[in-house]
């Protein structure tokens, strides 16, 4: 599921980045790539916030239904 | 010299460190993306001096905004004697990432390790040692705010810049090792320099990289087709991501022992965030944050207590305001409380510079110059540049506040939850930051929206930057919201800069969303932020940028603003035949023909024709403002002591000599007739219009584009002449709203039918 529906407070792996190149590619310098791991912290209207390692990391609604969970 | 370069995350602390190191005070902040250029400086405590480079804050060597392509470059370009990695200890695993990247080049490398003491106080334990034997470079653990460590990791770096280091990867061990070592010695005999480094990004099929290296790109596709990864397929960048992690967290996972690991804790930043970034709250609350700056710094009744309780007024208190005392207690008190802002305005003005000036002048006259030359430096240099430096204390207190909410990590999270109304207007939240920061200064503002990832998104976030109104313009707002005051006796001084304020930020959406609708249409980037963790602004970090402010404004003050305001005085008392003229003759002056010449041109904004034969000394301060906004100001000062020589200026407890400009422009009031809707179109068309020289110039280096350049020139100057006619025309006949209205409604349709259209024909 993208993380927009996805629960929060549990830890999830990444499956699936769909957006460009570009951004996939700073995506992944910041920790969200595929098999890796995240937190919902918040999720509201879509933006969302979620712990990636140990930093904090802000998506809009729109890249947050393309990135997929598990 | 020997030369260092500090790399490492965006907010990790490379600005706090190089400041530690040059004992420079460049801009500190706490979010990421403050830097954003290139910074030099000397260390000069070890046994040669080093240039000390301070880069942008990077995620990755693969760039995703221009400031960042800043920093890869020098890291690639200009061969540093030794990269200065800071690592932030509180998110290690990520930051090793670069780490990983920045230690394929054959450059040596040293690791400090910021933050540690974060993450000693919550519980967690961290090997320094282990780290060192695993990434086999030294490692150094520092704080850069409490500047530890500093002399042991210069010298390591110092040491470790001596002997050559080959580079090494965190890949070696992959199914890519071949592939990579392959690459590498093709690269190593065409004579590239850093050819692991090149081999890797390569693979990873960089846009830069793949553009550089043409003739072996071949070789690595032709490999690429014999290989296929299970979970990646044919994705190699992803794939070399996926086994720098594991990379990382295979060896690294040991060195960091956490207190309860596993588990999800919440820290106070997150509970925190819980409340501001709500959904619903979180967007009320940084308004009323606003409004409170505004109100702490502007308002002359604090709280409104005087308006609540009925508080007398010093004159019915009976205290003599003549006295020393009396003067004193006037700057906290008349009728009301005043702000915190205001009694440090009060002081600085009232008691120091009013007094000061007053000598200067005294002594001028006494000394028996000619009475041109009395002229020349009483009304026109001292009362100028004076009527700027009175507006140190609101833009120093303004500045202040608005440090903190840079410095506790408030401001990142501002920009995310705007994000989503930004979002409607074509922007991402993160062109906010830069925004704000124009509230300050429009230069740096400019410079910041390198942080954006997409041309066009910068292109008109750098546009609506002046819409901020900036510290130079705050002079005209409060000069002219408390001549209103006080010479029609309504409203209130921090109501009304507010509102103008808001007017900027409105002119600004609509623009933006103008712009993002025809010239500069695309689609609005995504919003990727790190939100860094909150805490208490460093007192030291607030010090050092009002200092910074201070210095920039009053050496603007003595350089840029006296040469102004000698030209207008001369302009204004020489004829065209070049014959001196008393201030009384003032119209004959060649700046009065000029500008009267060109005074009809503002009429539709309220301060042209109909002001009669004094009116052209609006278009003049406007004009003037062109140079250095704080010149309206200085402009108003130097022709208002000629007006009131031109007669029938008699307005009871009218004090030109007093400092703030607010009598200067009541004496313009007086002298012109001008209305208070021309007044506010007045200030409108000023906080709107092209920006001052150092601005100008700054958008034209950071558009980098001549067409975008002349179009933002025009922007601005129909901007400013549409919302000051707007502002005029609806606050001197209410029913033109309705004008207006429909004419905003035809547009709108106009470029949506358009719009639609297009798309249409795309489709």
């Amino acid at each position: 599921m993208p993380i927009v529906l996805a629960p929060t407070n549990v830890e999830l792996k990444v499956i699936r980045i769909l957006t460009d190149e570009k951004v996939k590619k700073h995506l992944e310098s910041l920790g969200i790539t595929v098999n890796s791991k995240l937190t919902i912290m918040s999720s509201s209207g879509g933006t969302v916030v979620c712990m990636v390692k140990d930093g904090r990391i802000a998506l809009d609604g729109n890249l947050s239904s393309k990135i997929f969970v598990a | 010299m020997l030369k260092f370069a500090l790399a490492g995350n965006p907010n990790s602390g490379k600005t706090t460190l190089f400041n530690g190191l040059t004992g420079s005070t460049a801009h500190v902040g706490n979010w990421p993306g403050v830097t954003v250029d290139k910074r030099e400086g000397v260390y000069k405590k070890c046994a040669e001096p080093i240039a000390i480079v301070d880069l942008p804050g990077i995620y990755s060597l693969s760039p995703y905004t221009p400031e960042e392509v800043i920093a890869r470059n020098y890291v690639l370009d200009e061969k540093p004697d030794c990269i200065i990695n800071i690592v932030d200890a509180t998110n290690l695993e990520r930051n090793l990432y670069l780490s990983t990247q920045l230690l394929e080049i054959d450059v040596p490398v040293v690791i400090a390790l910021n933050m540690i003491d974060a993450v000693e106080r919550a519980g967690d334990k961290l090997d320094e040692k282990a780290l060192e034997e695993k990434l086999g470079v030294p490692v150094v653990r520092i704080s850069a705010l409490k500047e530890t460590g500093i002399k042991q990791l210069m010298d390591v770096a110092y040491k470790a810049s001596k002997s050559p280091r080959k580079g090494s990867t965190a890949l070696k061990d992959t199914a890519l090792s071949h592939l990579i070592g392959d690459v590498k010695i093709a690269l190593d005999g065409q004579g590239v320099k850093n050819p692991l480094f090149h081999a890797v990004k390569l693979i990873e099929g960089d846009e830069i990289e793949v553009a550089m290296h043409k003739d072996t790109l071949k070789m690595v596709e032709e490999f690429k087709k014999t290989f296929t990864d299970d979970v990646f397929g044919t994705d190699f960048e992803a794939l070399i991501a996926d086994a720098r992690y594991k990379y990382i967290s295979k060896n690294f996972d040991s060195v960091l022992s956490k207190k309860n690991k596993g588990s999800m804790k919440m820290t106070k930043s997150d509970k925190a965030d819980k409340v501001l970034t709500h959904k619903i709250w979180g967007i009320p609350i940084f308004l009323v944050i606003l409004f409170a700056i505004f109100h702490l710094t502007f308002s002359e009744d604090f709280l409104y207590l005087g308006a609540i309780f009925g508080l007398p007024s010093l004159e019915e208190l009976g205290v003599d305001t003549e006295t020393f005392g009396g003067q004193l207690l006037a700057c906290f008190y008349d009728g009301a409380v005043f702000s915190p802002g205001v009694i440090i305005n009060n002081i600085w003005n009232e008691i120091i510079v009013g007094n000061v000036l007053g000598w200067i002048k005294t002594g001028v006259e006494s000394i028996g110059m000619a009475e041109w030359a009395v002229g020349l430096l009483n009304d026109g240099v001292i009362e100028g540049v004076g009527a700027v430096l009175s507006f140190l204390p609101p833009i120093l207190v303004l500045f202040l506040f608005f440090s903190i909410l840079e410095d506790s990590g408030y401001m990142a999270r501002i920009a995310f939850i705007l994000d989503r109304m930004f979002r409607k207007f074509g922007l991402s939240g993160r062109a906010f930051l830069p925004m704000i920061m124009g509230f300050g200064c429009s230069v740096p503002a400019m410079i910041n929206t390198r942080t954006l990832a997409d041309d066009k998104e910068r292109a008109a976030t750098i546009r609506v930057i002046p819409f901020f109104s900036c510290g130079a313009k705050l002079p005209i707002l409060t000069a002219v919201a408390g001549a209103i005051v006080a010479a029609f006796g309504i409203g209130n001084a921090d109501v009304i800069t507010f509102s103008m304020y808001l007017i900027g930020i409105v002119a600004a959406i609509v623009s933006v969303l103008l712009m993002r609708n025809t010239s500069l249409k695309g689609d609005t980037p995504p919003f990727i932020m790190e939100l860094p963790s909150y805490h208490a602004p460093q007192f030291k970090n607030l010090m050092a940028h009002l200092w910074d402010k201070t210095k920039h404004f009053v050496k603007k003050a003595f350089t840029i603003i006296l040469a102004s305001t000698i030209i207008i005085w001369v302009l204004t008392h020489f004829s065209f035949n070049w014959t001196f003229l008393a201030d009384e003759e003032i119209n004959q002056s060649i700046l009065a023909q000029v500008s009267m010449f060109v005074q009809p041109l503002f009429t539709p904004l309220g301060f042209g024709s109909q002001l009669g034969e004094f009116g052209w000394v609006f278009v003049v301060a406007a004009v003037a403002g062109l140079i250095a906004k704080e010149n309206v100001i200085a402009t108003f000062s130097t022709l208002a002591a000629c007006l009131v020589a031109v007669a029938s200026l008699n307005v009871e407890g009218l004090d030109i000599e007093a400092e703030e400009g607010i009598d200067a422009v009541r004496a313009m009031i007086t002298a012109t007739g001008i209305t208070v809707p021309a007044l506010l179109s007045f200030i409108a068309f000023n906080m709107t219009t092209i920006p001052c020289f150092a601005a100008v110039g700054t958008a034209k280096a950071e558009l980098n584009d001549n067409k975008l350049y002349k179009g933002t020139l025009l922007f601005w100057i129909v901007a400013s002449y549409v919302v000051g006619a707007m502002v005029f025309t609806i606050g001197t006949w209410w029913w033109t709203a309705f004008i207006w209205a429909a004419v905003i409604a035809i547009v709108c349709y106009v470029i949506v039918t358009i719009n639609k259209r297009s798309a249409a024909k795309k489709a």
